[in-house]
């Protein structure tokens, strides 16, 4: 089963989307922060499908986590899109520039985040 | 001797020594005692409010999980509710046994419910939030926030504004525009919130009511709402600036004709040139500038001299944004001539802003500018400084 990694501070939006996601059927590890999403990343050796982030969060931000992984020599590929409620067209921007594969303004439609990350799983 | 009797014998011996006591004395030990009630009663109701906080996270500790539970499984889980409404499609009945039973039969439970509720909407939009909307209003959580309106206290009316327009009920103007000009700013900065997000045809309609002056922090707050707020008519905020008394709704929509590039206003911002105050007049003309008017130039030029130094100030800036090359003389000459430095400054980054139009002239003044002058083009020509 595809493994994602999903990291969100806010811990209702958190237990929603892990929901979601567990009952689609895929492994989902959750970060609470960037730090806490990095350990995670490296304690796994980049090993995800896919990864979920959003833009602010305490310690180190979505955009920093962005180019952390697009800079990885060997996880570089991993596509990552990005959910936040920061929706204006600088961050929109600014993700696709470091390297987000999709971006989801909150608040959400569950339908159509599966819909993205069966289509990102796909490729 | 037994121990009430000695407890009598020395209270009233100390009442007789409080008694016959010099009236300092006697001052300071009524102080004392007061202090000590006092204190006794600040920690005892600090302990007090504690121990509810307390009592209180724990409570929710207990029933935010549940009501988790059902609303994912009765809602967001819910196959039956899970995919858009056709055009005259009937939604789906929501089984709301679970949500009134035992726990959310109480006020506790009921305004935990309309928390929770609110938190998932904010994470859901589309047919899932509408569920979130039908769910609080079936179970007559809409009751409870509106018999929270009819408060006296200003903090449950604001927290029944904050859960009405989360959850997209509409309020009759007879109840939220009177809020919209409290005396109380959290109540008045909600009121307005409320309305503009509520009223879908006319959420400006409070400027119309507003009598007490916006202030510089109710505008910033009012903006942002504006700007941010999703499917908000935008109304022609000329009509404001034609019509109202209040000058800072004036100034403020000034500031959103700017925004909203709604030149159709410029007639009405022009009238405002020969308004008295001279506050309005500068905002006018600041707006004038920005909107990059250019058939308003040669009026600016005319009425300069008769300017105070604000409006003055405006005008230099509103030809610098303008550019259209017109007035590169008259800049010149308010640069090498004027003896207020504001202006000789403005006038200068005015020319530098010219470009094109202005080449011959920054060269010109280059060449033979005094060594302040000299300055002065330096500063503003520094594309790292803004002011």
């Amino acid at each position: 089963m595809p493994k994602i990694l999903y990291i969100e501070d806010e811990l209702l939006m958190q237990n929603i989307v892990n929901k979601i996601l567990l009952r689609e059927g895929y492994t989902v590890d959750v970060a609470n922060n960037g730090k806490e999403a990095m350990e995670k990343l490296i304690t796994n050796n980049y090993d995800y499908n896919l990864v979920i982030t959003d833009i602010m969060m305490p310690y180190s931000n979505g955009f920093e986590i962005l180019s952390k992984i697009r800079n990885h020599i060997t996880a570089n590929k991993i596509p990552i899109i990005v959910i936040s409620s920061v929706g204006n067209e600088d961050a929109i921007l600014e993700a696709f520039k470091l390297g987000a594969d999709d971006f989801l303004k909150k608040p959400i439609m569950a339908g159509e985040l599966l819909i993205r990350v069966k289509r990102l799983l796909a490729r | 001797m037994d121990f009430s009797s000695l407890f009598n014998s020395s209270t009233s011996q100390l009442l007789q020594e409080f008694y016959y006591a010099p009236l300092i004395i006697k001052i300071a030990i009524f102080f004392i005692c007061f202090s000590i009630l006092a204190i006794l009663i600040t920690y005892t109701s600090i302990l007090v409010k504690r121990y509810q906080g307390y009592h209180l996270e724990k409570k929710l500790e207990r029933i935010n999980p549940l009501i988790d539970e059902l609303i994912l499984k009765h809602i967001i889980f819910n196959d039956a509710l899970n995919k858009e409404l056709e055009d005259g499609e009937q939604p789906q009945l929501i089984p709301l046994t679970d949500f009134q039973k035992s726990p959310f039969k109480s006020d506790f439970g009921k305004q935990a419910l309309i928390d929770r509720i609110i938190n998932f909407r904010k994470s859901f939009k589309g047919i899932m939030a509408f569920y979130l909307r039908q769910l609080y209003i079936d179970l007559e959580l809409d009751k409870k926030s509106f018999n929270k309106m009819k408060s006296v206290k200003w903090d449950k009316k604001v927290v029944a504004l904050v859960e009405l327009t989360a959850m997209d009920m509409s309020i009759a103007d007879v109840n939220i525009l009177p809020l919209t000009n409290s005396k109380n700013s959290e109540l008045r900065s909600e009121a307005r919130h409320a309305y503009i997000k509520l009223s879908k045809n006319e959420p400006f309609k409070f400027f119309d009511v507003v009598t007490e002056p916006l202030l510089m922090w109710d505008q910033i707050q009012l903006f942002k709402i504006i700007t941010t707020t999703e499917e908000i008519s935008i109304p022609n905020f000329a009509r404001w600036v034609t019509y109202s008394p209040n000058k800072s709704i004036i100034s403020f929509c000034l500031k959103l004709i700017v925004h909203y590039n709604q030149v159709e206003g410029i007639p009405a911002v022009i009238k405002l040139l020969d308004t008295k105050d001279h506050e309005l007049r500068a905002n006018a003309i600041n707006c004038l500038g920005k909107l990059k008017y250019d058939e308003v130039e040669p009026k600016l030029l005319e009425i300069y001299a008769n300017q105070p130094l604000n409006c003055q100030i405006e005008i230099l800036k509103a030809i610098g944004r303008i550019r259209s090359g017109k007035s590169i003389d008259f800049l010149k000459y308010e640069f090498l001539h004027s003896s207020d430095f504001d202006l000789r400054k403005n006038a200068a980054r005015s020319i530098i802003k010219g470009g094109a139009h202005a080449q011959e002239t920054i060269k010109l003044l280059l060449e033979t500018a005094t060594k302040e002058n000299l300055l002065i083009l330096k500063h503003c020509m520094n594309p790292l400084i803004k002011f």
